[in-house]
C-alpha cells in the first residue's frame, strides 16, 4: 500500500498537527488490533470446524457429481458474501466451474416476493420455483436469526436439498432449528469479523470440494504430491 | 501425530496443491506494518469528505458484490447508532460515463479491482479531473504512482484476495476507522479549504487535469476541473472536443491527455 497524493487536492491541509497525529496513531493501533483479531478468529474457526468442513465438502462434491446446482442467499452484506461464494463456485479462475447461483441477483424477483408475500419468503419462494431434490442450499446470517434464511432452509430440507448454513454469535435460531445438514458457527459478536471468518470458511469449503472433484485430489498418491508437502503427509490423513 | 499436526499437514497439502489458502498470519502482519498508516490516512480523508457532505461511489467491475458490500456497510452500519453515510454502487459497462453527471467535486470513489481492469483507468482519470478523491483496493501488479489518492494493495492470489476475505478485511477496516474519525469532529475541517487560492497556484504550476464540457462561441473550451467550470484557451492543442481530458496550465490547455474518447 502506498499513499499517492494528487498534490493539488491535499496540499492545503492545515490543522492542529498534534491532534491529527494522535488520531492517526490511534487508528494505526486500532487497525492492527482488528486485523490481528480477524486473523485469530479465521484461524480458530477453520481449526474448530475442520472436520465439519471435510464432511460438508464430501457431501457437496457428491451432489455436484450427481448434477446438483448450488443456491446461495443472505441479507444485506451477507447477500454480497453469498454472491461472492456463488461466483467462487461458478466462475473463479482457480478451479472447475460448477453450477451455482445467488438468489439476490434479481431485484425484480426480490421486490416482487417482498411486496407480494413478504420478505420472509424471499428465498424460499425462489427455491420452490428453481430447486430440485439433490440441489444444495447455502445461506448466510451473521446473527443466525434471519427469518427468510431459516424459512428457506425449512422449505428446502424436506424437498431433499442439502442444507448448509453459516451463522455467527451463538448460532442463533439457525443453529438450533434442526433444518441444517451442515452448520458453521463463527463464535464472535463482531459482524465484520464474523463475515471475514465466514469468507475463509466458505473459501476452504470450495477449495476442499475442488480437491475432491479433481481426479487425483480425493486420495492423492504420495508420489504425486508437491515435494514440500511429502514429509508432512507421510501420516494417514484422518488422524484426530 | 497430534491433532494440530494433522491439521497443519492437511494445510500444507492444500496450500501446495492449490496455492489458495494463504496463511492468515500474513493478513495481520501486512496491516501491522507501515501499510496501516495508509489505511488510517485514507480513513481520515474519507471522514473529512463525508463530514462536508460528500458521497462515496463504489465500483468493482469484475466483483460487483464488493462494491455492494462497501455501500451497504456505510448506508446501514453494522453497529447500531452509527450514522448512515451516503455510499452508492456504480455498475454497468460505462462506469465513468454513468458517474459523470452525478458525481460532484469533493466526492469519493472507491474501486475494488485488479490493476489491469480495463474500465478502471478511465474512471480513475476522470475522477481526478472532477475533483473526486480516489481509493483503490486491488490485487495484481502494483499500479503506477499517482494512479489513485490512496492505494491499498493486496499481494495475493485473486482467489484469496477477492474470494477469501482479504478485500473484505480492508474495506471493513476502512469503514470502521472512518466512523472513528467521525467521532472527532474537531479534526475533520482541514480539507474544506481544498483548491483555495494557494492550492490553485500550486496546481497551475503542476498542471491541472480537466474535462472539456463544451466549446464556447469565442473558441475557448469550457472545462470541468476540481475547482469548477473554467474557460480555457485551447490554441496550444490541435483542437478540443467535448469529453477530452486536457492538462491545464495558467488558463491554457497545454496537453491533450491520452485516453480521451472520440
Amino acid at each position: 500500500m502506498s499513499h499517492e497524493s494528487t498534490g493539488f487536492l491535499n496540499r492545503c491541509v492545515d490543522t492542529d498537527g498534534h491532534d491529527v497525529g494522535a488520531l492517526l496513531s490511534d487508528l494505526v493501533a486500532t487497525a492492527g488490533a482488528k486485523a490481528a483479531e480477524s486473523s485469530r478468529l479465521r484461524r480458530s474457526s477453520l481449526e474448530a470446524l475442520d472436520s465439519d468442513l471435510e464432511q460438508a465438502a464430501q457431501a457437496i462434491s457428491e451432489r455436484f457429481r450427481a448434477g446438483a446446482c448450488l443456491y446461495t442467499f443472505g441479507n444485506g452484506a451477507s447477500s454480497t458474501d453469498a454472491a461472492c461464494v456463488a461466483a467462487l463456485f461458478a466462475r473463479s479462475p482457480g478451479g472447475a466451474l460448477l453450477p451455482a447461483r445467488c438468489l439476490v441477483a434479481d431485484p425484480a424477483v426480490l421486490t416482487a416476493t417482498g411486496n407480494g408475500v413478504g420478505n420472509e419468503l424471499a428465498f424460499s419462494r425462489q427455491l420452490v420455483a428453481f430447486a430440485h431434490a439433490g440441489d444444495i442450499a447455502m445461506g448466510y446470517s451473521t446473527s443466525g436469526n434471519s427469518e427468510n434464511v431459516i424459512r428457506a432452509f425449512q422449505e428446502t430440507r424436506h424437498r431433499g436439498l442439502l442444507t448448509v448454513g453459516f451463522a455467527g454469535c451463538d448460532g442463533g435460531r439457525l443453529a438450533g432449528s434442526g433444518v441444517l445438514d451442515h452448520c458453521f458457527v463463527v463464535r464472535s459478536h463482531s459482524i465484520h469479523r464474523i463475515q471475514e471468518a465466514q469468507a475463509a470458511l466458505s473459501h476452504r469449503l470450495w477449495a476442499t470440494v475442488q480437491q475432491r472433484l479433481t481426479p487425483d485430489g480425493e486420495r492423492p498418491a504420495v508420489g504425486q504430491r508437491e515435494p514440500a508437502a511429502d514429509q508432512d503427509l507421510a501420516e494417514p490423513e484422518e488422524v484426530r | 501425530m497430534a491433532r494440530s499436526d494433522a491439521f497443519e499437514a492437511r494445510e500444507s497439502e492444500r496450500v501446495s496443491t492449490y496455492r489458495l489458502l494463504a496463511t492468515d498470519d500474513a493478513l495481520s502482519q501486512d496491516l501491522l506494518g507501515p501499510d496501516a498508516a495508509d489505511l488510517a490516512a485514507a480513513s481520515l480523508a474519507m471522514a473529512r469528505r463525508f463530514a462536508s457532505g460528500a458521497t462515496l461511489w463504489c465500483a468493482a467491475p469484475s466483483w460487483p458484490w464488493h462494491a455492494q458490500h462497501v455501500a451497504v456497510d456505510f448506508v446501514h452500519p453494522v453497529i447500531a447508532g452509527e450514522r448512515s453515510l451516503p455510499a452508492v454502487m456504480v455498475s454497468g459497462d460505462h462506469l465513468w460515463e454513468s458517474l459523470r453527471p452525478i458525481a460532484r467535486a469533493g466526492d469519493m470513489l472507491l474501486v475494488v479491482s485488479r490493476s489491469d481492469e480495463p474500465s478502471v483507468a478511465g474512471l480513475r482519470q476522470r475522477s481526478k479531473a472532477w475533483g473526486v478523491l480516489t481509493v483503490w483496493i486491488g490485487t495484481g501488479p502494483r499500479p503506477e504512482p499517482g494512479s489513485a489518492d490512496f492505494v491499498l494493495w493486496v499481494d495475493d492470489d485473486e482467489t484469496v484476495s477477492s474470494y477469501g476475505g482479504r478485500f473484505a478485511l480492508l474495506y471493513h477496516l476502512l469503514s470502521e476507522l472512518t466512523h472513528v474519525c467521525l467521532e472527532n469532529p474537531g479534526l475533520l475541517e482541514a480539507e474544506q479549504a481544498v483548491c483555495g487560492d494557494e492550492v490553485c497556484i500550486t496546481c497551475s504550476d503542476e498542471g491541472c487535469l480537466g474535462e472539456v464540457v463544451a466549446i464556447r462561441a469565442d473558441g475557448r473550451a469550457q472545462v470541468r476541473t476540481p475547482a469548477g467550470l473554467e474557460a480555457v484557451d485551447t490554441t496550444l492543442i490541435d483542437r478540443a472536443h467535448p469529453g477530452d481530458l486536457v492538462l491545464i496550465h495558467a488558463g491554457t490547455a497545454v496537453t491533450l491527455v491520452e485516453g480521451s474518447p472520440r
